[in-house]
């Protein structure tokens, strides 16, 4: 794990949680909270499965259900390992959730350069990408700046040519010899002169509704393909002499040009309009296979049911590829690779002069040395909101607004869990005087002795919270760490006014209290370390086992046996990383008011109702010595 | 380079040097050059800074393998290394190494017999904060070294090219005229347009498809570097006014 020594992880239990089978989920969902119910048998990791018997697991812990203990060395519980602060809560689940159990969906689309908001009909049109004057550099990927060359020698006017510079390489459009005539609509500027799919035979018209045509989805009507055709040929009858002296078509063109021949063609080959089979596969589907299927749809008995009246074809018509150009055959020119090459090796080209496959990667394939690359309209960016992916309720929704960062609504779930941090504590446990001592340096532990480390969870809710800690005797893995919670039990405050605390004479001695207990006595079993007004630090014994290889290696219980294959595989890695498992249970009366379930019973506003909540959370204490 | 006229400003670096501190480097600058007052001047050979030149606080002058020349109107930003340290190396034994074919020692005021590495920026360059030429290095007029580049030891940078910021042109290494060296580490190179560039394949083919007129013909790239250059010239004006304030009345 990247993070310094020492960390927290929570594990969110989706992990476990089989999530595209949405019955078992919604059976999940349904079943009461609080009612311990049987795991699903076909579980197949178990482990960090508490969600549904929080009560009862406390008890059940060291019997037969101590192979359920969350392992966070597990290669599964990579997947459900987060920070704190990156997890979710949902409300109506009452979960944690993680990124990997919501639905994201897209709130707004926005030029991150102009902060330009761009509806959701314009997002595709534009190939995802800023419709106004934002560009980056086709060379260095820096955003380009439209700068007038009039002004800048002098002139003072803003008028005359404009061009999109970069402030970083100093490429320029003049470097491939474009200039705009006006600040504005760049995009548009710079798509009439590279359009290449307007054809003379064709208006604006036609034009706009082909390419709303070639937009559609693939597996469109057969009307909208007939209509294509028609157009099609209508076109190819009205310019038939033009096709002769066709000049080269642009890539758009041509591949709008083979797109719409081979539909023409899959549409014409295909036996029949009505063929059940063609309209199964669609047109995008290849003609071999359309055909296939209706050599063996004729042949078969079966074609009685589907299309028995039909005369069968012996021989279906066979697809042609493309022979003209106006159909989009490219003839590669004669010579084109001698004089790629020629231009390579010349000295105003060479090495540099060739696009890299970064710079490549964006622009059209014929795009093969710097010169030909254009500047690229910024790509748009998204502001999402999150969904819980079992019940939907929506998570995380911001502001629609580009310019704005705040959110409508935000659940996270550290409003709801208690916020856990460790420290070691600088107190040896040998001396008997609390001095000053040293804080134990985490990356390199002693093993076989014994370390307190201070574990403090921070309530963020508006309720007391009444907490439950549980870990393993032992850790899981090879590397056999004992842990004890010296106060296993204990209440957090509620998160109160800051100024409650001051402003309240009473509490003021119970901090007293603590703080004397806290900072002058010595780790004691069943007693909190120390406590605050929203938060609560409990003492944990750790004495760190000792690594396999090692020379301090006793005889302390090797958990090889019951890991089995995932332990060994990841033995090797990071064996030393001290990660213990804490389950956290935690209990608080909520108001009643605000569960939507209790609403119909009419309850009394200051009727409480007990919530509670348990997760797995992982412990990442330090690493262990390799010997004493 | 402008016509050198005794330091008129001896008396403004002196005040930096300390009595049993290293070498001070004796300075020829121009009466019209703004030299900040924290600038460091060390080393043995001379170091001459041109006409309008402005140099920023904390630029560091190390003229111990060799003079270091400085031309016209140019603009040597904070805490920039020119030269090199002395290292207890590179003081007993190195100068011979870095001496440059390209660079060959005009001066004979140096008191070593060794070559000499001669360090010269051109005309109107831009040396960018906290960058670093070494000995024996070139720079060419109209050349701009960005923020945290490296130009090692007898590396040859052309005129009107930039060398991106943190980009290391190795030892000998030459940037040819007109080129940008950006990216990282080595760098990519690119040539800038100099002349007027063909226009791109794409409009040409547009237009001979759509059988529109081709755009009128862009003006040639040498218009943005003289662009760039005279907001470089104003620049350097300005700056020239902030610091004189900061030398006080010594100046003149």
């Amino acid at each position: 794990m990247s993070r310094p020594f020492p960390y927290t992880y929570i594990s969110c239990p989706c992990a476990d949680t089989p999530v595209p089978d949405p019955a078992r989920k919604r059976r999940s969902r349904e079943s009461p909270q609080k009612s311990p119910s049987k795991p699903p048998p076909e579980r197949v990791n178990p482990s960090g499965e508490d969600k549904k018997e929080p009560t009862k697991y406390e008890q059940l812990e060291e019997d037969e259900e101590e192979e359920q203990t969350f392992d966070p060395r597990s290669p599964r519980s990579n997947f459900s390992l987060y920070p704190p602060e990156q997890l979710l809560y949902c409300e109506e689940c009452h979960q944690i959730k993680c990124p990997r159990c919501i639905t994201e969906e897209i709130v707004s689309w926005f030029c991150p350069s102009c902060l330009f908001e761009t509806p959701s009909s314009m997002v595709r049109s534009d190939g995802n990408r800023c419709g106004r004057n934002c560009f980056n550099c086709p060379v260095c990927t820096a955003p380009l700046a439209v700068s007038t060359i009039e002004n800048a020698t002098g002139n003072g006017a803003q008028h005359g040519p404009w061009v999109l510079s970069c402030g970083y390489c100093l490429w320029t459009t003049l470097d491939i010899g474009i200039k705009f005539d006006k600040p504005t609509n760049i995009r548009s500027q710079l798509q009439k002169m590279t359009d290449s799919t307007a054809q003379p035979a064709i208006d604006r018209s036609r034009q706009a509704s082909r390419t709303f045509g070639d937009l559609k989805s693939p597996l469109s009507t057969f009307a909208s393909i007939d209509e294509q055709s028609a157009a099609r040929e209508h076109e190819e009858e009205q310019s038939p002499s033009q096709e002769q002296e066709a000049p080269p078509m642009g890539t758009d063109a041509r591949f709008a040009a083979l797109k719409s021949f081979y539909r023409t063609q899959i549409a014409e080959t295909s036996s029949s309009p009505n063929d059940p089979l063609s309209t199964d596969f669609g047109f995008s589907s290849p003609g071999a296979l359309n055909r296939l299927m209706s050599l063996y749809a004729s042949s078969s008995r079966l074609s009685g049911l589907y299309g028995g009246s039909k005369k069968p074809k012996s021989k279906p018509p066979v697809m042609r590829e493309a022979i003209t150009a106006s159909e989009g055959l490219q003839l590669a020119p004669e010579n084109g690779d001698e004089d790629l090459i020629k231009r390579l090796t010349s000295p105003s080209c060479g090495w540099d002069g060739m696009a890299s496959t970064e710079q490549r990667a964006a622009q059209s394939p014929d795009a093969r040395f710097t010169d030909d690359l254009l500047p690229l309209p910024a790509l748009l960016r998204t502001k999402r909101a999150k969904r819980c992916k079992s019940c939907k309720h929506i998570l995380v929704k911001p502001e629609t607004k580009p310019q704005s960062t705040r959110f409508r609504i935000r659940l996270i779930a550290l409003s709801y869990i208690p916020l856990p941090t460790l420290r070691p504590l600088a107190l040896s446990t040998s001396s008997t005087l609390p001095t000053i001592a040293p804080t134990p340096d985490l990356n390199s532990l002693p093993p076989l002795r014994p370390v307190h480390v201070l574990l403090t969870l921070k309530n963020h809710m508006f309720d007391p919270v009444r907490i439950t800690l549980a870990t393993p005797p032992v850790t899981p893995g090879n590397v056999a760490t004992k842990v004890t919670v010296l106060s296993p039990q204990f209440e957090i405050g509620a998160n109160s006014d800051v100024w409650d605390e001051a402003l309240q004479g009473a509490s003021a001695p119970l901090k007293g209290d603590a703080t004397a207990i806290g900072m002058r006595g010595v780790p004691e079993a069943g007693k909190v370390w120390d406590k605050g007004r929203n938060w609560t630090t409990v003492v944990l014994e750790v004495v760190p086992g000792t690594l396999p290889g090692s020379s301090a290696e006793g005889g302390d219980g090797n958990g090889e046996g019951d890991e089995g294959v995932l332990a060994v595989a990841s033995q090797k890695a990071d064996e030393d990383v001290l990660e213990i498992p804490v389950f956290v249970r935690m209990d608080w009366d909520a108001d009643a008011q605000l569960d939507q379930g209790n609403v119909g019973k009419g309850s009394k506003p200051d009727d409480k109702v007990t919530r509670e909540l348990a997760y797995w959370m992982v412990l990442g204490v330090g690493r262990i010595q390799p010997s004493l | 380079m402008a016509t050198l006229k005794p330091p008129t400003n001896t008396h403004r670096s002196s005040s930096s040097s300390h009595s049993s501190g290293p070498p001070k480097a004796p300075v020829k600058a121009d009466v019209t050059a703004t030299i900040a007052d924290t600038v460091v001047f060390q080393g043995t050979y001379p170091v001459t800074i041109g006409a309008g030149t402005v140099v920023h606080p904390r630029a560091r002058f190390y003229a111990y393998e060799g003079p270091i020349y400085v031309g016209d109107s140019c603009v040597i930003s904070e805490k920039a290394v020119i030269g090199a340290a002395p290292s207890p190396s590179s003081r007993s034994a190195s100068p011979s190494r870095t001496a440059d074919p390209n660079t060959s020692p005009e001066s004979g005021t140096g008191t070593n017999s060794k070559k000499e590495a001669v360090t010269r920026i051109s005309y109107f360059v831009t040396v960018g904060p906290l960058s670093t030429i070494e000995p024996g290095a070139h720079v060419h007029s109209s050349a701009s070294i960005e923020a945290l580049a490296i130009i090692r030891r007898g590396a040859d940078v052309g005129s009107h090219s930039k060398v991106c910021s943190g980009v290391e042109v190795a030892a000998n290494g030459p940037v040819g005229e007109w080129f940008v060296v950006w990216g990282s580490g080595p760098g990519q190179r690119r040539k800038r347009a100099r002349g007027a560039k063909a226009m791109s394949p794409a409009v040409i083919g547009a237009s001979q498809i759509t059988q529109a007129p081709l755009p009128a013909p862009a003006p040639e790239g040498r218009v943005i570097e003289d662009a760039r250059l005279m907001v470089l010239q104003k620049e350097r004006e300005v700056l020239a006014r902030m610091l004189i304030p900061a030398a006080g009345g010594r100046k003149k």
